[in-house]
């Protein structure tokens, strides 16, 4: 069968209302369950699910993806607004978008995230549809050890979100470490730092964490100083996004979008990675690199091209291999078994028409997030408009529902209280939290794929240059390492010689 | 408090948490089986690692504060109440605290609605009677949400059931 | 959407009425814990038994997951609840009879549940790589004697890191755990990607897992461990290789409560359940995935629990496998 045969094949198969109805639907579902903390686009994922059983297998995939791909938009919109990430995907987000909300540019923050996100979408399913033979077959050489170079390079990052001092990040990202190994071992099932509580067995839980880290902290500060928020403007305003800035920021954009789709199509990783790498990418690139993180509307873009462009990718391990890359598309996975189809390279083959269908309608999604976006855009707004005395109660209940719905346990609750103190003691002290957030994400994958690869080699360090992939991870990493220590040493010199005029003039 | 002196005290206390790491409690509180044949695939590698790390970041910390030169710039702004200000401190201490006791036995619905109530009087509102209807409906239509569209196990306590 | 509305009005309408009548059992939804993850092996058997153990129950069915540390928080979350059977718990092999026969520091022993039934059995298949040249249990015997043989698993103390061990000690291998390799990794996905890439030589797991892996010819299956043959696996079954031990090693799921439910509410349990099962819809659902309906009364199915407890008991303390820590 040929290219134009398949894609005829694959209209023919989605070329219908209930096709498209169901890809709308799924988007709308996706940004409203994403725009709502603890939600997440992972449980609006796995609420649709069962309602795609009794569908045609096409249509009810289509409404999954949708949903998936408007949940990794909808989290921008409280990221945004509420400094809540609706889920995972969107912490970096926040980095710029919540000083621009404070700023009273909410809207302008919330219709470059829906820029970034269509565009990134797109160059994503493009990706797909185009590379995923080939992009898979590189996913599948990456063994423990490629991991780890992988995972070493990425926490890198940190530098790039650390803010004023390289040395607070480091101490976060520390803490986000130490933290991360509270749970059971990996290799031995021995406990740590667990207490004998069967609730911190599993290890705390991720959401749980970051909503107390970001979240709970504003509430906390409204507390010391209710009165410090009064005369800042935090109105939505006319401000909107301009083509200005969509130009200014469209090669963050690409850039973003290429690493969401590198690391989404590489299974495990995910797409709160990719958003920080490509925001800390954009940040060293950009010639405003010091107004990144006080509302830098390139950050916002670069930040979501880096989660969205991973929503598309993420289908490349799990068509062309079988292989879910994250927990939505684990779910997923599951709709396709259901209807008997069984992803992987056989169903290049045995379903063209279905494979096709699914690329037309993938392209047809962004187009909906477009539309959905801007239509929910224009519907969440008002929340920059309440009274912040208000939205304070109301985002800690919020946050209290949501945390309790991501796994039903209140213990959960209780974490989120307590690493809401954690984060407001950090805010008081100026140290970052997103090092926190990266550290606690990628230090257990660091650990366990350092031991996998000892497992696999018998303890022979040598298997950590097995091939060009680390090589190239361990190349990279050096050459960011001594950048970052040469921008520290430059640094240090600058306020040396700063300091050494102050001195002079105060003879 | 300065620039300096913030630098200082961070880098002193990351280098007690390292000592009380190291000496208390990852002997204390990480088990690790005996027939370990390798050291660092060991669990306590990974945490005796980072404890290490932890250290010579305070170092660091110190080291950078001792270059830095005394100012009187204050890092955070300066509040007029501080008294009644550490008092609403430990009052959102105490309402997480209850709530954290009231969710499994009053039920998630109703304790959000005093949470709510507190906070927002805590905050000294000016808006008081929207504070009311918003901490009477905001939890019930959560509640609604999430019980019957997300079919959430939403904790109901031992009183007063909703549907 | 539509269907939760009319869900609410029925629940609101039902509410209205049971108070009035005499209370009884169940007069509320009650509420379903599944220890293991959304879209696991686990939660699609719960979800799809609760669709007609719903219509026989006559109260909704709340799907609560609760995961973590290999099923243990969902499971100590039902041991801690009130036994009024409002809290009931999709109890699994990994959660119920290999944890405890592995784990010293589990929070909780079969003796803290009351079982009222067994419903679905999963074969266990162990599979290796096309590119690996292994075709059968003898080729891989021959390497483990070699050495440099790993197996994958989706953590310490699960099926699969048991079912490897267990499997290779039933062939003859005298010191599975020093001959061979275990490579733990985080869920049972995880587990077959690290056959699928060349990082683990071989995993035994359930067959649904691997199905899917079998069908594109990813993944070559030599084993599977129940008597009969499991349709679009070509292996020889442990019967055809003479290893009638092996057929204790096979998954299961099941319902359970805290151990001091009220013996009505378990003798309800079991008659729901023998309706459930007998939908034409589950099963087949069920079948095309591998499993295999099999009904077990409470008495049946504790002492099939216990035998494989025992079993698995008996093999963790020979070889010493027991975490203490």
């Amino acid at each position: 069968m040929s290219f134009i045969d398949s894609i005829a094949a694959g209209l023919t198969l989605v070329g219908n209302i209930e096709s498209f109805l169901a890809l709308a639907l799924g988007v709308i579902i996706g940004v409203i369950g994403g725009a709502i903390p603890g939600m997440s686009a992972t449980m609006a994922v796995a609420l649709t699910l069962p309602f795609t059983f009794a569908m045609q297998p096409i249509t009810g995939i289509l409404l999954l993806l949708g949903v998936y791909k408007g949940g990794i938009f909808g989290g921008s919109i409280p990221a945004i607004l509420i400094k809540t990430p609706g889920t995972p995907a969107s912490s970096a987000t926040i980095l710029d978008g919540f000083p621009m909300a404070e700023k009273g540019e909410a809207g302008r923050a919330l219709g470059m995230a829906l820029w970034a996100s269509c565009t990134a979408d797109l160059i994503s399913n493009l990706s797909l549809i185009l590379f995923a033979g080939w992009l898979a077959s590189f996913a599948l050489s990456f063994g423990p050890p490629e991991f780890f170079t992988l995972i070493l390079f990425s926490l890198t990052i940190i530098a790039g979100v650390s803010g004023d001092s390289l040395l607070r990040g480091a101490l976060s990202a520390l803490l986000g470490l130490l933290l991360a190994t509270i749970g059971l071992d990996l290799v031995y099932g021995t406990n740590r730092f667990t207490f004998g509580d069967p609730n911190m067995m599993g290890g705390l839980n991720f959401i749980a964490v970051l909503i107390g880290l970001f979240a709970i902290p504003e509430v906390i500060a409204m507390v010391w100083h209710p009165t410090a928020h009064l005369g800042k403007t935090r109105q939505l305003g006319s401000s909107w996004v301009s083509f200005a800035d969509y130009k200014k920021s469209f090669k963050s954009i690409v850039r973003g979008s290429f690493i969401g789709v590198f690391l989404g199509s590489i299974p495990g990783i995910g797409a709160a990675p990719a958003a920080f790498l490509s925001y800390s990418e954009a940040r060293r690139k950009s010639p405003d690199k010091e107004n990144f993180g006080k509302g830098e509307v390139e950050g916002v873009a670069a930040s979501e091209a880096g989660n969205n462009g991973v929503a598309g990718a993420t289908l490349i391990p799990l068509l062309a291999l079988g292989v879910p890359g994250d927990v939505i598309t684990a779910i997923i996975i599951g709709a396709f078994m259901i209807h008997g189809l069984q992803p992987g390279p056989m169903m290049f083959v045995m379903n063209t028409s279905i494979i096709y269908g699914l690329f037309i309608g993938l392209i047809v999604s962004s187009v909906f997030l477009f539309i959905f976006g801007s239509l929910a855009i224009r519907g969440f707004k008002y929340v920059a408009d309440v009274p912040k005395r208000i939205l304070v109660p109301a985002v800690l209940i919020l946050c209290v529902y949501g945390v309790f719905a991501v796994n039903n346990n209140i213990f959960d609750i209780g974490v989120m209280f307590a690493m809401g103190w954690v984060g407001y003691l950090m805010m008081r002290c100026h140290i970052p939290a997103a090092p926190f957030l990266i550290a606690f994400i990628l230090g257990p994958l660091l650990e366990d794929n350092f031991r996998q690869s000892m497992l696999m080699s018998g303890s022979d360090p040598a298997v950590l240059i097995r091939g060009p992939i680390t090589w190239f991870f361990w190349g990279a990493t050096a050459l960011t390492v001594f950048a970052i220590i040469r921008a520290g040493i430059r640094a240090t010199k600058g306020l040396k010689s700063s300091t050494h005029e102050v001195d002079l003039s105060s003879e | 408090m300065n620039e300096k002196t913030l630098q200082m005290r961070l880098g002193l206390g990351a280098c007690l948490m390292a000592l009380f790491l190291v000496f208390v409690a990852i002997p204390n509180w990480v088990a690790a089986p005996s027939n370990v044949p390798n050291i660092i695939l060991s669990p306590l590698f990974w945490p005796y690692t980072l404890s290490a790390f932890t250290g010579l970041v305070g170092l660091g910390l110190i080291a950078t504060s001792m270059r830095l030169p005394v100012t009187d710039e204050t890092l955070n702004d300066p509040i007029d109440d501080l008294g009644p200000a550490r008092m609403r401190m430990i009052g959102i201490a105490v309402i997480m605290l209850v709530s954290m006791f009231l969710f499994p036995r009053l039920g998630m619905v109703w304790t959000c609605m005093l949470a709510f109530l507190a906070t927002a009087f805590l905050v000294k509102t000016r808006h008081p009677v929207t504070a009311v209807i918003c901490a009477i409906l905001i939890p019930l239509i959560l509640y609604a949400f999430f019980a019957h569209v997300a079919g959430v196990a939403v904790p109901q306590g031992n009183f007063v059931r909703l549907p | 959407m539509k269907l939760n509305v009319k869900r609410l009005l029925a629940a609101t309408a039902f509410g209205a009425l049971a108070t009035a009548a005499a209370a009884e059992y169940p007069e509320r939804p009650i509420n379903m814990v599944i220890p293991y993850g959304a879209g696991g092996a686990t939660d699609i058997s719960a979800r799809t038994i609760a669709e007609p153990l719903g219509e026989a129950v006559g109260k909704p069915l709340v799907m609560v997951n609760v995961t973590g540390a290999g099923g243990a928080t969902g499971s100590v979350n039902v041991q801690n609840a009130t036994p009024d059977g409002y809290t009931m718990l999709f109890a699994r092999v990994g959660s119920h009879s290999v944890n405890p026969a592995m784990k010293a520091t589990l929070p909780y022993t079969l003796d803290d549940f009351r079982f009222v039934t067994v419903y679905e059995i999963n074969p266990v298949a162990c599979a290796v790589s096309p590119s690996s040249g292994i075709e059968s249990m003898e080729d891989l015997i021959a390497k483990v004697n070699e050495g440099g043989v790993t197996y994958s698993s989706s953590g310490v103390g699960s099926l699969l890191h048991l079912a490897a061990v267990m499997v290779l000690k039933e062939y003859g291998v005298e010191d599975p755990l020093n001959q061979a390799t275990h490579i733990p990794q985080k869920g049972g996905g995880a587990a077959a990607t690290a056959v699928l890439n060349g990082t683990a030589t071989f995993l035994c797991t359930n067959s649904s897992a691997l199905a899917n892996f079998v069908a594109n010819n990813q993944l070559v299956p030599i084993l599977v461990t129940t008597p009969d043959p499991v349709p679009g696996f070509d292996a020889p079954t442990a019967a055809d290789e003479g290893k009638p031990a092996l057929h204790q090693l096979v998954g299961w799921t099941g319902i359970a409560g805290p151990d001091d439910i009220p013996d009505d509410v378990a003798e309800k349990w079991g008659a729901w359940m023998a309706t459930a099962t007998q939908d034409q819809g589950f099963l087949e659902k069920m079948t095309t995935r591998g499993s295999v309906i099999e009904l077990m009364d409470p008495a049946q199915a504790n002492e099939f629990i216990e035998t494989q407890y025992n079993t698995f008991r008996k093999l963790v303390d020979e070889l010493g496998m027991r975490i203490e820590g």
